[in-house]
């Protein structure tokens, strides 16, 4: 049978997709496929896009991606991939591709004013480290320099960027874009469990009745978690899906409980279920008895804005230095009082069905049938949310709410029920939380307030005792701030484009970066915002370009090989974060007092302390890395540094998770090689064995006992708690002048700002520019139609862009929702800088606007 | 060169129609059935882009998720790509 090469991948195509929805093929197309292969090498790889962690095969031929398909051995996606999977090879063959470091120069030196010129590897360092140096000389020191990385970084990137500002530059000026992004989700985590991320996994999409999201636009952010609880949807008697949300996105076309609520009363809709279940005597009491703890949460606690704002002025608990009280702070927003279950009870007896459906423009019903199947002992239910919950001035409260309704009916931690806080990046867990990432954190839950965290953070990386800096670093919104005020000077970007998504953009963001005195780096593949608003662009490697490793919202750790080289002289972070090390002696970092407690450490560089310090560098690295069928691989940073770097980063991380006398047990980890040959493990790892749903015995190896036997032991007392937090206002509301609600937010076919995803013809073309969705009778009342241009305007500025009424997401009256991924349109620069002052992330969701005629 | 294959889900008993209104779309073969479940391929045609007709895809009344299973897109990978503009 002769076939051309086109009908034969064709039916390859076709066999892939049949195995995977286990539909049966004609045997003229099974035959087709199994003819034979094209020469192209497979392996395996995470997807470089969201928090789901689904895993692909990518095909190389002759050093290109040509080819990728949905993995059928992956537990996550069992051989599906969504749209962003389909074009994940092309995102690296951009046009515009950087090959080479950019310094803004004039008359050949650096200039702020300058324009970009090539400059070789060593020109850029030696410029940047001069900056650094200088601006580190000046009071303050170390705060004076900053790094703002990500939840896309893999593992080994953020563990060595850490560990180069932590431990190496003594500043704790660190933080990733995952602050904007889940941040709040993490002090929801500490605050009720003491230990972070979700105690379930996705096998709940399979196990649960009832599927609940809260501000989760799961069809279009998470696909192919929505495939997964489509399937269950449809197949399973009694199934049932109600969605949350402020206006109507693509989960309404499967949704059995449609709940459009007015923004920020899904504190008062969880404090409703809460006194829902107690009135009818459906707290599951042996549950509550034995395994929580009850408390109230300090209120007033303001908005997270500069402390000049009235806002903050009027709040007597935002933890801010006292104006009255000289060396006094003005309460703590993280406090929270003990109570017991009745006073609880007392608590949310105000969030009355009728109080609530008038404060959140739900219909009873509606609220009624979501509380029911809460308070339900028969009904398995597991709660998804998103940015909804997250990104929200109260967004520590609401997650920690969601815990209430769980906690008190017992729905936790078992197969079905749960509450599940999914990620946005695809390593905003394994990387950003877990490597300790954060301005307030050292790997592994460890943080750098607590004098036990840091030294053994100090014995781990062979460092004098006392060389970590006490005191929480600047957050990403703080960073800007800083920079605006001068009082941080040297920045440096590495893996996201801050200047397009952070909130606030023009009057608190750009004048930071464009200050005369500060000297701004942004390693990035393409010359997005952040690149051209910077001084110094470096050329970084992307995903399949280096060796890597994600961690997803299920604690799921997995690897990849580098497949392709990058092009001309591009790096991974990695590479230049600890090629960076290099330009700084130990004498010009550290005191002499502090390096008189490790004299062997004089006259050595912070790289040969931090990563030539006989641990990092202890794995050989053979000329190649070899898999299990024989195939072989390029390691770029492997090969420069003489080591197996990603090897020995990642076991040294492993002393902070792994070992007898780690100071917070739970997150144990596989050694490096076995992470290779598996799609995947989920933390804790105990004699090679993962955990599906954690704190309950039978599956989590920390819990003695079976089934049902429980331990929080993320908290000492073994109880998890449950805070009381109110009903409280957003920062900002429409009003005469501002009448609309603004919301911003991401679509399916673009990732982000579009760094990517906007390169790829078909998905630029797919969704080329961004649109203002409103409904119907605002425009008309507006004398808008669609596709016309239209003008939004905030407090802090206006753009324009073409009106959509009928699109993808409907919206209710009074309600305007715009996608940020458009560089033509930085919308988030109409967002205020407000954030939960728990959690210190932005809220992009409650801005008031107005819309006009353009 | 695009060529894809995907899995569209649809409710059981609109299968029949889903089906029907997809092999009207250029490109989009139907190679089989399942309970809510069809495969399907989608390439690139002399006058529309695989991209675009997934787009369609999704759109077809009565389909509730699509997901994409496979992909072949080598010679396409050096077709000129978009350069981002920036306000």
């Amino acid at each position: 049978m002769k076939v051309s090469r086109r009908e034969f991948i064709k039916s390859q195509a076709a066999v892939a997709a049949a195995a995977v929805a286990g539909v049966t093929l004609p045997a003229t197309t099974q035959l087709l496929a199994a003819e034979g292969d094209e020469g192209i090498r497979w392996d395996k790889a995470p997807c470089r896009f969201c928090g789901t962690g689904c895993s692909v095969l990518v095909g190389v031929k002759d050093g290109r991606v040509v080819a990728s398909q949905g993995d059928p051995d992956a537990p996550v996606n069992r051989g599906l991939n969504c749209i962003k999977g389909y074009f994940l090879p092309k995102i690296m063959y951009g046009k515009d591709r950087l090959t080479q470091p950019l310094l803004r120069k004039t008359d050949g030196k650096f200039d702020k004013n300058g324009k970009f010129e090539p400059v070789s590897w060593d020109e850029a360092f030696d410029v940047m480290a001069e900056k650094w140096k200088e601006a580190m000389k000046k009071e303050g020191g170390s705060s004076r320099v900053g790094m703002f990385g990500s939840g896309q970084w893999t593992t080994w990137e953020g563990y060595a960027a850490a560990k180069l500002m932590k431990a190496g530059l003594r500043s704790n000026n660190l933080d990733p874009n995952a602050r904007h992004c889940m941040a709040s989700a993490v002090v929801g985590f500490m605050r009720a469990f003491g230990i972070d991320e979700p105690m379930g996994c996705y096998d709940d999409l399979e196990h649960a009745d009832v599927f609940v999201l809260w501000g989760a636009n799961m069809a279009e952010m998470h696909p192919i978690l929505w495939s997964r609880l489509t399937d269950t949807r449809l197949t399973k008697p009694g199934c049932e899906v109600h969605v949350l949300s402020t206006f109507e996105n693509r989960c309404f076309e499967l949704v059995d409980n449609p709940i459009i609520f007015k923004p920020q009363t899904d504190l008062a809709i969880l404090n409703y279920i809460a006194n829902h279940i107690i009135q009818n005597g459906q707290v599951n009491q042996a549950f509550v008895d034995q395994h929580v703890n009850f408390k109230k949460t300090a209120t007033n606690i303001g908005y997270g804005l500069r402390p000049n704002d009235p806002r903050e002025q009027a709040a007597t608990n935002n933890g801010y230095p006292d104006p009255d009280k000289p060396g006094e702070r003005k309460g703590d927003p993280m406090a929270a009082e003990a109570i017991s279950l009745e006073e609880f009870a007392k608590l949310v007896e105000p969030y009355t069905l009728e109080y609530v459906s008038e404060l959140s423009g739900v219909p009873k019903e509606n609220l009624e049938r979501l509380a029911k199947v809460y308070a339900d002992p028969g009904k398995k239910v597991t709660s998804y949310w998103t940015m909804g919950f997250n990104q929200h001035t109260r967004g520590s409260w609401v997650n920690g709410s969601i815990y209430n309704v769980h906690l008190l009916v017992g729905k936790i931690s078992e197969p079905g029920n749960g509450p599940f806080s999914l990620t946005g990046q695809p390593s905003a867990c394994g990387t950003a939380r877990e490597v300790g990432t954060f301005a307030h954190r050292l790997p592994a839950d460890l943080v750098v307030m607590n004098p036990e965290h840091r030294a053994f953070a100090e014995k781990v990386w062979q460092l004098p005792e006392g060389t970590i800096n006490p005191n929480i670093g600047y957050h990403a919104v703080l960073m800007q701030r800083m920079l605006k005020d001068g009082k941080m000077n040297c920045y440096w970007q590495q893996c996201n484009n801050n200047m397009q998504a952070g909130p606030n953009i023009n009057d608190e963001m750009y004048p930071g970066w464009r200050n005369p005195e500060n000297f701004i780096t942004v390693s990035d593949p393409y010359p997005n915002a952040s690149a051209q608003a910077a001084d110094l662009i470096l050329p970084t490697s992307m995903w399949v370009e280096k060796e890597g490793a994600f961690g997803n919202a299920e604690r799921r750790m997995q690897f990849w090989r580098q497949q392709i080289d990058a092009p001309g002289e591009s790096r991974s972070d990695v590479w230049q974060v600890m090629e960076f090390a290099k330009r700084f002696k130990m004498e010009e970092v550290w005191p002499e007092e502090l390096l008189a407690k490790k004299p062997e450490y004089l006259g050595k560089t912070l790289y040969d302390v931090l990563f030539a310090n006989g641990v990092v560098d202890q794995y050989p690295y053979e000329g190649k890395v070899v898999d299990e069928r024989g195939n072989e691989f390029r390691n770029a940073e492997s090969e420069y540094f003489g080591y197996y770097v990603q090897k020995g980063l990642f076991e040294e991380y492993r002393q902070f998770n792994t070992g007898p006398e780690i100071p917070k047990i739970g997150h144990e980890m596989a050694d490096f090689d076995a992470y290779h040959r598996v799609r995947g493990l989920r933390w804790p790892i105990i004699d090679g064995k993962e955990t599906l749903w954690r704190f309950r015995g039978g599956y989590d190896p920390h819990v003695q006992g079976d089934a049902s036997t429980l331990s929080f032991y993320g908290n000492k007392d073994g109880r998890a708690n449950a805070i009381f937090a109110p009903y409280d206002p957003p920062a900002e509301v429409p009003d005469q002048d501002y009448p609309l609600w603004l919301s911003t937010g991401r679509v399916l076919e673009h990732w982000h700002t579009g760094t990517m995803t906007r390169r790829v013809p078909e998905l630029y073309k797919a969704v080329p520019e961004a649109q203002i969705f409103m409904n119907p009778n605002d425009a008309r009342k507006l004398k808008l139609r669609d596709g016309q241009v239209a003008k939004v305007t905030t407090r802090r500025g206006e753009i324009t862009a073409r009106v959509e009424t009928r699109g993808r997401n409907r919206m209710p009256e009074g309600m305007v929702f715009v996608p940020f991924f458009d560089a033509g349109r930085l919308v988030n620069k109409l967002i205020l800088d407000a954030t939960c002052p728990l959690s210190k992330e932005t809220d992009f969701k409650k801005a008031a606007c107005k819309v006009e005629k353009a | 060169m695009n060529i894809c294959s995907l899995v569209v889900h649809a409710r059981p008993e609109r299968v029949p129609a889903v089906a029907a209104q997809l092999g009207r779309l250029p490109g989009v073969e139907i190679h089989g059935q399942g309970e809510g479940r069809l495969v399907v391929t989608v390439e690139d045609t002399a006058q529309t882009l695989a991209a675009d007709t997934l787009a369609a895809v999704n759109g077809v009344d009565g389909v509730i998720s699509t997901a994409l299973i496979y992909h072949y897109g080598g010679d396409a990978l050096d077709e000129p790509l978009l350069e981002e503009e920036h306000s």
